[in-house]
């Protein structure tokens, strides 16, 4: 492992009060789209694309990777606080939050939250960085037609992102994957799709395609919905920075618990699809499951807040894996932080592994960092949380659509992507309207030209032969079994009542 | 069943995933071989599954009724964000960023979901500070001066 770099990186850091600063702004700014319900970290990103262009790429990544990594440690606010998850993964920490804040304890339930997000995040990051070293052997390894397989396993995970209906996330990914392909073609420099516009020739722009598919068409929900952010009730216990530093102490009382969920956490994130609400819910599962007195759940154990939020944040440091080096993001969060990530010039894919372990280590640090001022962030601010409830989606919209805007005409300086933004918006609200999963959009788009150039490069030197060497065939190996798991996974789920509500 | 049943917006959007699918699949044969290779393995499946998708659609078209009150509600709020989305779009083209959307801002925010007017007023400023003071004075960005601007100002 080359220590110089890793530590080098570390240093990169701490030794620039550009890069902290930017760290000390990131941090609150993902926190509150964290802790504000119907937000959410995905469009902390999206909204913070316009002010990274044009930064070097080791700040812009550092500034969110670190408004990413503290989104869920905001979401468990309003779970404890006000029974409203802030993300999705943030639903678990409800079961046994919500009680402890009817049962006088709020202040405990949010340092307990705090803590475990911070530990959990950390050793998210350590395991990020132990798994490290055993990949670039692999990527070595890689030729053309792995590459190519890869790409094509990469796309079959879309079956993991697609929910409910594989059909609609094929054809979500699918549709991302033809959009790749509106450019000049690599192959014989003919244009293809583009029909004479000049911004087309380098291909549909990812930043543009990503706001429009998520950033625009929540705000038009957000709209027709009346600008309500959830329903929450006011705080209705008061609570001190005594009863926060005994949930941070219970945090570390728990250690065995801590560290388990984060591991598996970790984990889970590094296996795209899965999820955080996998992780939050299977470490809470692992809670009950492991404790002595499994019948205080539910009614406020503080177990419960610990095991979810520790998995909440570290499987950002696992999901790093396949999305910085396989370009597969494992979330619709991580989808769009890849979009930024091009934007920023660092490509995410095996290369990464080869040239980029740079900016690698410093994301780990960054994820690192994050999470400790998090915490102490936090600690400053509990006593005001309350507050929360009062921010309005209405004041938001309009900013949102002029930072959007902004977005993708400062990706390419072209304002013809303002046009394509509206109109991919269209397309993608109605696809969030009906429940057609977006991350697979995102997937496709990136993962197209690499799964492009490689199968023309693997044709050229070993024509179909290429499919019969044994990385390819290993590679195939893994596409068969992600298509197997999502059968199994349909037909053990097959009870579950379908979702059939608009909207 | 009524038409306006079966012409849901699941129904159409299905039938706009098919329809995107069909067109690039039937544009790609016109392309020379090695670039028209990809988009087929793509495009000819992205046909049939989107077939199936709609099929699936047109199927369950009954189970998503809505009542007329409902469904025209919220017909009218999304008109009216959609309204919005084409005002920022080619306000912004019109008139760039800086003074465009602010004033979009404003408008939004008071004509449109009828805020007081301070708060429409300091949203709008913030914004323009976020654009000319953030981006242009603080980044050192041109941002996009907006076409019909340009051309009065030469």
């Amino acid at each position: 492992m080359d220590l110089s770099g890793i530590f080098d990186a570390l240093l990169t850091i701490v030794g620039s009060p550009y890069h902290m600063l930017l760290l000390l702004i990131a941090v609150p700014v993902g926190m509150f789209f964290g802790a504000i319900p119907g937000l959410g970290g995905k469009l902390g990103v999206v909204l913070a694309i316009p002010f990274v262009f044009g930064m070097e790429a080791t700040a812009g990544a550092l500034f969110l990777i670190a408004m990413h990594s503290v989104v869920h440690t905001g979401g468990a606010v309003p779970s404890i606080l006000f029974g409203v998850p802030g993300t999705g993964p943030d639903a678990a920490t409800i079961v046994d939050g919500l009680p402890m804040t009817r049962n006088g304890e709020a202040g405990r339930a949010l340092g307990a939250a705090f803590g475990a997000s911070g530990l959990g995040g950390v050793i998210g990051a350590l395991f990020l960085l132990a798994v490290l070293p055993l990949l670039r052997p692999v990527v070595l390894a890689f030729s053309p037609a792995e590459f190519f397989l890869l790409a094509l396993f990469g796309i079959t995970l879309i079956a993991m992102l697609s929910g409910d209906s594989l059909i609609k996330g094929l054809l979500v990914g699918f549709f991302g994957l033809m959009m790749a392909f509106v450019k000049l073609d690599p192959q014989t420099g003919i244009q293809r799709y583009t029909f004479d516009m000049l911004f087309l020739w380098d291909g549909v722009d990812i930043i543009t395609a990503v706001l429009a598919i998520f950033a625009i068409p929540e705000m038009i929900s957000l709209g027709v919905a009346g600008g309500a952010m959830a329903q929450v009730d006011k705080v209705t216990t008061s609570y001190g920075l005594a009863g926060v530093f005994r949930g941070i102490g219970d945090v570390f009382r728990h250690w065995g618990l801590s560290i388990r969920t984060a591991l598996i956490g970790a984990f889970i994130g590094m296996i795209p699809g899965l999820g955080g609400d996998a992780a939050s819910w299977i470490c809470y599962g692992h809670a009950v499951q492991s404790s002595k007195t499994p019948e205080r759940f539910g009614q406020g154990a503080v177990e419960g807040v610990i095991a979810p939020e520790t998995a909440n944040n570290s499987k950002e440091g696992g999901s790093l894996l396949p999305t910085l080096f396989f370009a597969v993001p494992g979330s619709s969060g991580m989808a769009i932080l890849l979009g930024a990530f091009v934007m920023l010039g660092i490509q995410p894919g095996p290369g990464l592994a080869l040239t980029g372990m740079d900016i690698v280590w410093v994301l780990i640090w960054g994820l690192m960092l994050a999470n400790v001022i998090a915490v102490l962030m936090f600690i400053i601010v509990a006593p005001s949380l309350g507050y929360l409830s009062y921010v309005r989606g209405n004041l938001l919209i309009p900013l949102v659509l002029a930072l959007t805007f902004l977005g993708a005409f400062l990706s390419h300086m072209a304002w013809e992507n303002m046009a394509l933004l509206v109109v991919l918006s269209v397309l993608g609200y109605y696809l969030k309207k009906y429940h057609w999963p977006r991350p697979p959009f995102v997937i496709g788009l990136i993962l197209g030209p690499i799964a492009e150039d490689s199968f023309h490069k693997a044709m050229a030197l070993w024509g179909p032969a290429f499919l019969l060497r044994p990385g390819a065939m290993i590679m195939l190996g893994l596409t068969v079994f992600s298509i197997v798991f999502y059968i199994w996974r349909l037909v053990s789920g097959k009870n579950k009542p379908e979702q059939t509500h608009a909207g | 069943m009524r038409v306006d049943a079966i012409l849901n917006g699941r129904v159409i959007t299905a039938l706009a995933m098919l329809i995107i699918f069909a067109t690039m699949s039937l544009l790609a044969l016109g392309f020379p071989e090695k670039a028209r290779l990809m988009p087929l393995l793509v495009g000819v499946p992205g046909s049939v599954l989107g077939l199936v998708q709609l099929v699936n659609e047109l199927r369950r078209s009954e189970q998503y009724v809505t009542s007329d009150a409902e469904a025209a509600k919220m017909n009218k709020a999304e008109r009216s964000m959609f309204m919005w989305i084409f005002l920022f779009f080619f306000g912004i083209l019109g008139f760039g960023f800086v003074y465009a959307a602010p004033l979009l801002v404003f408008a939004f925010l008071y004509f449109g979901k009828k805020e007081s007017l301070q708060v429409g007023l300091v949203s709008a400023a913030g914004t323009w500070a976020v654009l000319y003071g953030v981006f242009e004075l603080g980044f050192e960005i041109p941002l996009f001066p907006g076409l019909i601007l340009e051309w009065l100002l030469g």
